[in-house]
């Protein structure tokens, strides 16, 4: 049977003083994804590795680790597709390291927060307990649509050169959310975000350098989202766009009739 | 003033400079006879045409610069204190004018 070798990061804080690599042999089958490599070590060679996974799918986002020098989902990346039988593993950059291969994603989720990554209506109450249904047509989904499929992986944040030397900096994640949530028209809360965004450590200190879409597992593209962003914080600035147009509000539903007449319960 | 305003004087700035360095090269080194020699630079320096240009120059220059700068400082050293850094760079910039300004001014 074919083998492969992984190296994998080992830390753990208080006993390690710093990352080192622990050579592992795995049993190569057909379809192997990394994720099933680290999961056939932790369950036949060494169970005190640590690393974080859940859906298997490349849905939830947990597996984000640095494959082979590149950040990408472990349960995304079938160790055919890297080409080597030998696989380098080690916890995401950027972020500071909690055990092994498990990265602390605390500031992603800070920064993610700070942007209000939702949908911001004027009415609190509204905002809270909505009453009504607001419409919006297909060619206003497609505005955003793409970079809603944000998992917040973290692999975006991992890959950019600009987060790596100010750690400040807010980042492809949130500021791609940003754009996501300014470009619905639902949302009326461009103005709070483009002040977060507008900060000494926002938007303009992006170079471009497209690290992350590269990295994005679900094909964000988080660069060209921060590129419209910028232009829509310009045009907002020197106040040459009008004001987005607005979602309506679908009209209230008259009269309800089931479909199908519910059966009469045959016991009494 | 806000980041967006101070970026969109960068681009501004920027493309300004792309004419201005273009206009100053092609007079010194492409326009032939000596534009280096003493009897042209005092012709120009004469000339309150070419001390307009050279003082916008000079102020375009410094602004598109000292704005590059201060992104370097911010994404290599985050945690400097902001007003330090912004006041540090002005009072350089304007320290800088002075000089430089000095220059074509005394000649004219």
């Amino acid at each position: 049977m074919q083998e492969l070798t992984f190296k994998v990061q080992r830390y753990l804080p208080g006993k390690d003083r710093k990352p080192y690599m622990q050579q592992f042999t795995v049993p190569l089958h057909k379809g192997m994804t990394v994720l099933d490599g680290l999961i056939y070590i932790k369950e036949n060679i060494d169970n005190t590795l640590s690393f974080r996974s859940s859906c298997r799918m490349g849905i939830c986002g947990s597996c984000g680790m640095l494959i082979n020098n590149f950040p990408m989902l472990a349960c995304h990346t079938p160790v055919e597709e890297l080409g080597t039988d030998r696989i380098e593993v080690r916890s995401l950059t950027n972020f500071p390291v909690i055990r092994d291969l498990v990265a602390d994603l605390g500031l992603l989720f800070e920064k993610h927060k700070s942007i209000k990554p939702y949908i911001v209506s004027p009415e609190r109450e509204e905002a809270e307990g909505p009453t009504t249904e607001l419409l919006q047509s297909a060619e206003a989904l497609e505005n955003y649509m793409q970079f809603a499929y944000c998992v917040k992986c973290g692999l975006c944040m991992a890959a950019c050169p600009t987060v790596a030397t100010d750690d400040l900096f807010l980042g492809p994640q949130s500021l791609g959310q940003t754009y996501r949530y300014c470009a619905d028209t639902r949302d009326t809360g461009a103005k709070e975000r483009f002040h977060e965004a507008d900060s000494r450590h926002g938007i303009w200190l992006c170079h471009l350098a497209g690290a992350c879409s590269e990295a994005c597992p679900k094909g964000v593209d988080p660069a060209l989202a921060i590129q419209l962003l910028k232009r829509a914080m310009v045009a907002s600035s020197l106040r040459l766009k009008r004001g987005k147009q607005t979602a309506p509000i679908a009209p209230a539903l008259t009269e309800i009739k089931p479909k199908i007449e519910a059966p009469e319960f045959t016991v009494k | 003033m806000s980041e967006t305003r101070l970026k969109i004087l960068q681009y501004i700035t920027g493309i300004v400079l792309f004419f201005y360095v273009g206009a100053h090269l092609i007079v010194s080194h492409l326009s032939g006879g000596e534009p280096a020699a003493w009897e042209s630079v005092a012709e120009r320096a004469s000339s309150s045409l070419w001390l307009a240009f050279y003082i916008l120059l000079l102020i375009f220059g410094l602004y598109h610069g000292i704005y590059g700068l201060r992104t370097i400082i911010i994404e290599l050293l985050p945690r400097l204190p902001a007003k330090v850094v912004d006041w540090t760079l002005v009072t350089v910039g304007v320290a800088i004018f002075i000089y430089a300004a000095y220059i074509p001014i005394s000649a004219f």
